[in-house]
């Protein structure tokens, strides 16, 4: 049962209230994972409006064959696609001369001097570590682990076999684990071993 | 503890800490700014969008191949036109009047010709 289906209902009937309910529920979900996909490059939040304004036109298309969650997620993935690969031909026809975009960044943690919380650091010191992976294993760990999207709805979402997903996720997890090892102190992440 | 074991823990950690990561924060305005889109959408700076009315031609472009593929006259005759053009050609021929009949006689005066078509009353 979709705990969005009511309102996706009434959306699609053409509710801008339900698609704003809709909106508040899964804005931060995608602003995170938009953040995630981009490496934090580029606009990110202007790209999660664009994923809510491309779900809103389509939403009558949506057949209920998934969560809405998951459909959304696709949606963010499809726009993020869209928008590197037009970066990319930019880049090809003008050149990267000073955009500095395109490099990615390194993981350092956060300055000592810098004031921010233990919230905000920890995100960044996630972020970095996640922008060190390549984009396939990025985004299957981060649709699993920062999204909570199970390797069904992964697979479909990106049209891979669950097995490429478990492998890709696998070893995506290898990759953060040094880069993650200040974190992964007992009682700092709350799991149990 | 196997490696497999080693592996394993492994790999829930490094899921944990990533669960446990804050979600970004979201500026006060995405909802507005979000309904702002859509409006712009669907006022005059949607109608510029060449994708929007490209999209929106097709169901409609699909209906007049079909129909020009369906419609039998538009493209080959069938047997019972071909039998009624026939039928109309002799039937053309057979209410030939003598003024159409003159128009192609060589030796015909020009006052037989204006007679001729001063009295024809079809």
């Amino acid at each position: 049962m979709d705990p969005d289906g009511a309102l996706v209902e009434a959306a699609a009937s053409g509710s801008r209230e339900a698609f704003d309910e809709l909106v508040r529920r899964h804005q931060a979900a995608i602003v995170t994972l938009v953040r995630s996909l981009t490496a934090g490059r580029g606009d990110v939040e202007d790209l999660a409006q664009e994923v809510f304004v491309r779900a809103w036109k389509s939403l009558r298309g949506f057949r209920g064959d998934s969560a809405f969650r998951t459909w959304l997620h696709r949606v963010a993935i499809n726009v993020v696609r869209t928008s590197q690969t037009r970066h990319a031909r930019f880049l090809r026809v003008f050149g990267s001369v000073g955009s500095g975009r395109d490099e990615a960044p390194t993981p350092e943690p956060p300055d000592a001097d810098e004031p921010v919380d233990a919230a905000l650091a920890r995100r960044q010191i996630v972020e970095r570590a996640l922008a060190t992976l390549p984009d396939d294993l990025r985004l299957a760990v981060t649709l699993r682990d920062v999204q909570g999207l199970d390797y069904k709805e992964i697979a479909a979402a990106l049209g891979v076999p669950i097995g490429t997903v478990e492998s890709r996720i696998f070893r995506a997890r290898q990759k953060l684990k040094p880069l993650l090892a200040p974190l992964m102190t007992r009682g700092a992440t709350g799991h149990e071993r | 503890m196997t490696e497999h074991d080693h592996d394993a823990g492994d790999q829930e950690a490094v899921a944990a800490v990533l669960r446990a990561m804050p979600l970004a924060p979201v500026s006060a305005d995405f909802l507005a700014r979000v309904n702002a889109r859509i409006d712009d959408a669907a006022g005059w700076i949607g109608l510029a969008d060449f994708r929007v009315w490209t999209l929106g031609l097709v169901p409609a472009a699909a209906v007049l191949v079909v129909l020009a593929l369906l419609w039998p006259s538009s493209s080959t005759p069938s047997a019972a036109a071909t039998a009624a053009s026939a039928q109309g050609q002799v039937a053309s021929a057979q209410t030939f009047t003598p003024s159409s009949y003159s128009d192609w006689q060589q030796d015909v005066t020009a006052n037989a010709l204006l007679e001729a078509a001063l009295t024809d009353t079809r």
